[in-house]
């Protein structure tokens, strides 16, 4: 027991050495934090730049074209002459997208002959495209059927007959949790854990490997009355308060600060944010016993750090990768997190149905453990390998 | 006579630093890992990841509380998109939000009990579709193939609803006015065609500035040891010095930049339309103020493996400033500026059109150019940098004799 008071003292001591430790736990998490929250403040990017190419100068064009001015997903900023101008300004990068009303529109539409409306959208860039897509298709189809009703009850059908015919079935989509498509909702969530985990297991390993380069590791694991698992508890527990502190700071950000959706209790979340904070701590200390060098360990740590944003499914979904490349999101703490939040805190149902994840955050420190002898072997007998 | 002597030692100079620098990269397993196998792999395992592009067949609960052969028409119609797959029949709405709790299932498709009866009195039902709103991708996906199964749906019955009223297609205008969306730079609305050509730009000045840095540790950590002088630097005058080091640091990745901008789409068959002279020399201009402002942060980096903690940050930061998930226009001016001092988010801005729109060179002109400026800017602190190195190498060397 004195053995580890006096590592976590020296924990703490080695923390509050060098300036570095202090950058990496605390600013760079309130900077991404930070980052993340006033970046897409607005939950949606509307108003898309685009344009549109009107060849028919009509009476019925004038209307499309006022119905798109009056869409909040698109912002008509530019009416360039023809087809190839447009697309100049899309290539330019001045617009995402453009609406073209064929010569002939409005003859062609009131004599009932075939017209087409067409959208290009620039799906190079993807959300802004998307979104000029979603604005342009809502437009037309709802001109569309504005004019057939108008000109339907004209011809004399009663009204309700007229909306029938224009749209025989409604759909009605629902986004229980997010119905807005907030983006800092679905990012915010996930990509802050993501750098959480990043920061924690890089430093786990940049301290735990900064012994072996310094050679200072004998006398680490030394102080420790010779046993690597309470050396390991005097440097994980003093970080592991920092960064869960982080964390909860951050959680109370997301889902106090800015409401963002918290359907079960507070505590699930916490509880859920320590284990991770954990997991990523033995996560790191799993990849130090595998390469015991400050260099690769740390690449290592940065390197799956960085992956697990993508990889984790953040933003594609895990179960439609390759086998061979989702499994590997099995292995990272930060997908158990994200898959708690999912149940948790977005769609709030019961506890339960997330315990496996819960449980798997506490078998990473079982992992980690399988690997401490060889860890001691390399921390009394350093070699710096630059 | 001796300014021009002047110029040829400054250019002697300068190539003494270039193939010192060559030395110093190839002597170096750790550079060379950021410099070469950074940007050969992760290329590779990014588009891997996101290589299947597209969601498809998603597993959907169908809640049909009418029963009838109109409502498993549409149920089949579901079924039969590309992106949803009924994977049960839910007796009610409970079961299947257990099945979504559990889950096996990302939506739930709900049929009212009087469908068909409306269908039949000519009134409009309204069918409910929950989608799992955890990823976007998802929920668009879902969005896109309802709405056409709308739209299709919705057309099949006008067209017995107007025989039935005896009515013709002509006497009702606009009826027949058909819409398209056209979806260009990226026609299958993949993901990783969308993802990738934007995070190759950004690998390369990423893997650039670390590479730099750590090169530049290495010679601080090279100082410390020698009482503050670096044995393996080569005297140069720091204009010399720095033009040197930039001018190998690019040679080392054109290797890279052709393999990286042209092979890498080639290999996964995503976007790649554009000229592959305009992209090659658009990219120049990112690798020289890359390696500027490498050489300008390598001034807080003073061990190997701390410029590791420093950059890998910066790349998640640097991915949203590039716009390429949050456009930049809907960014507040703050983050525009932050971002318009990044090499990367000029790169990437160009690079995307340039690759997937067919844009040319002269069409990204303003990115183009500034990349340049932001090499000039970057230039100056590298200078002064290495200007401050020299002089106190000079004056160490003079106080040790």
């Amino acid at each position: 027991m004195h053995y580890l008071f006096q590592a976590i003292a020296d924990g703490w001591r080695q923390l509050v050495s060098r300036k570095i430790y202090f950058a990496v736990m605390l600013f760079v998490p309130v900077l991404g934090s930070f980052f993340f929250l006033n970046l897409m403040s607005e939950g949606l990017p509307f108003k898309v730049p685009t344009a549109i190419v009107d060849l028919d100068h009509s009476q019925l064009s004038r209307t499309v074209g006022r119905n798109l001015a009056s869409s909040e997903l698109v912002s008509i900023q530019y009416t360039p002459e023809d087809y190839h101008a447009a697309l100049e300004l899309m290539r330019k990068g001045e617009i995402f997208g453009f609406f073209l009303i064929p010569e002939g529109f409005q003859r062609d539409a009131m004599s009932g002959k075939e017209t087409t409306l067409s959208y290009y959208n620039n799906m190079s860039i993807f959300v802004p495209g998307t979104l000029a897509f979603k604005g342009f298709k809502s437009v037309s189809v709802t001109t569309i059927g504005g004019l057939s009703v108008s000109t339907l009850t004209y011809a004399g059908l009663p009204q309700d007959q007229a909306m029938e015919l224009v749209s025989p079935v409604d759909f009605d989509i629902r986004g229980p949790g997010n119905p807005w498509m907030n983006y800092s909702i679905y990012l915010s969530n996930s990509f802050l854990p993501a750098l959480i985990a990043l920061m924690t297991s890089c430093i786990c390993a940049f301290s735990i490997c900064e012994e072996i380069k310094r050679g200072t590791s004998a006398r680490w694991v030394m102080r420790a009355g010779g046993s690597m698992f309470v050396a390991l508890l005097g440097k994980l527990i003093p970080q592991a308060v920092i960064m869960t502190a982080v964390g909860v700071m951050v959680q109370s950000l997301l889902y106090g600060f800015n409401n963002f959706p918290l359907h079960n209790h507070a505590m699930h979340m916490i509880v859920a944010m320590w284990l991770f904070v954990v997991a990523s701590q033995w996560f790191a200390v799993t990849l130090c016993c595998i390469v015991p060098n400050l260099r690769l360990s740390l690449s290592l740590c940065s390197l799956t750090g960085i992956l697990a944003f993508s990889i984790a499914g953040f933003s594609f979904p895990v179960e439609q990768m390759y086998g061979a490349i989702g499994i590997f999101s099995y292995i990272l703490p930060v997908r158990y997190y994200f898959l708690i939040y999912i149940d948790q805190a977005l769609n709030g149902i019961p506890l339960y149905f997330s315990r496996y994840y819960y449980a798997a955050l506490l078998c990473f420190p079982l992992v980690g453990m399988l690997g401490m002898a060889r860890l001691k072997k390399r921390c009394l007998n350093p070699v710096y390998v630059p | 006579m001796s300014r021009n002597r002047g110029l040829k030692t400054w250019l002697s100079q300068m190539l003494a630093t270039w193939r010192r620098e060559f030395y110093l990269v190839f002597s170096d397993i750790g550079v060379m890992l950021f410099f070469f196998g950074l940007p050969t792999l992760y290329p590779i395992v990014y588009t891997l990841i996101y290589n299947p592009e597209v969601v498809k067949d998603q597993p959907i609960a169908v809640v049909d509380q009418c029963r009838t052969s109109k409502s498993r028409e549409l149920t089949r119609m579901i079924d039969a998109t590309d992106a949803i797959k009924v994977d049960y029949y839910a007796p009610s709405l409970s079961d299947a939000r257990r099945l979504m709790n559990e889950h096996k299932i990302y939506g739930i498709f709900v049929i009212p009990e009087d469908y068909d009866k409306q269908l039949g009195r000519r009134e409009v039902p309204t069918v409910t579709f929950y989608s799992d709103m955890s990823l976007l991708l998802r929920y668009r996906t879902f969005v896109l193939s309802l709405t056409n199964v709308q739209l299709a749906l919705g057309e099949k019955l006008r067209g017995e609803y107007m025989d039935d009223l005896g009515l013709v297609a002509s006497s009702a205008p606009g009826i027949n006015i058909k819409q398209e969306g056209i979806m260009m730079g990226d026609p299958t609305q993949g993901f990783a065609s969308f993802v990738i050509p934007g995070i190759l730009v950004l690998i390369l000045q990423q893997s650039m500035i670390l590479g730099v840095s750590m090169l530049a540790a290495g010679a601080s950590e090279r100082r410390r040891r020698n009482g503050g002088i670096d044995p393996l630097t080569v005297p140069a005058a720091p204009g010399a010095a720095l033009l040197g080091k930039v001018m190998c640091y690019v040679l080392l990745y054109v290797p890279l930049v052709i393999y990286i901008l042209h092979f890498v789409p080639e290999i996964f068959a995503l976007p790649h339309v554009g000229n592959v002279w305009h992209y090659l020399m658009f990219i120049l201009p990112l690798l020289t103020s890359s390696a500027m402002l490498g050489i300008a942060v390598s001034a807080f980096v003073t061990e190997r493996e701390t410029s590791l903690l420093v950059v890998v940050f910066t790349s998640v930061i640097f991915l949203f400033l590039s716009g390429l998930t949050w456009p930049r226009y809907a960014m507040n001016s703050f983050w525009q500026l932050v971002g318009d001092f990044i090499p990367a988010i000029w790169g990437v801005e160009g690079f995307v059109r340039l690759n997937g729109n067919g844009a040319s060179l002269v069409d990204e002109g303003h990115c183009y150019m500034m990349m340049w400026l932001l090499t000039l800017l970057y230039a100056v602190p590298a200078y002064i940098l290495l200007r401050y190195r020299d002089r106190s190498a000079r004056l160490r060397a003079g106080q040790l004799l």
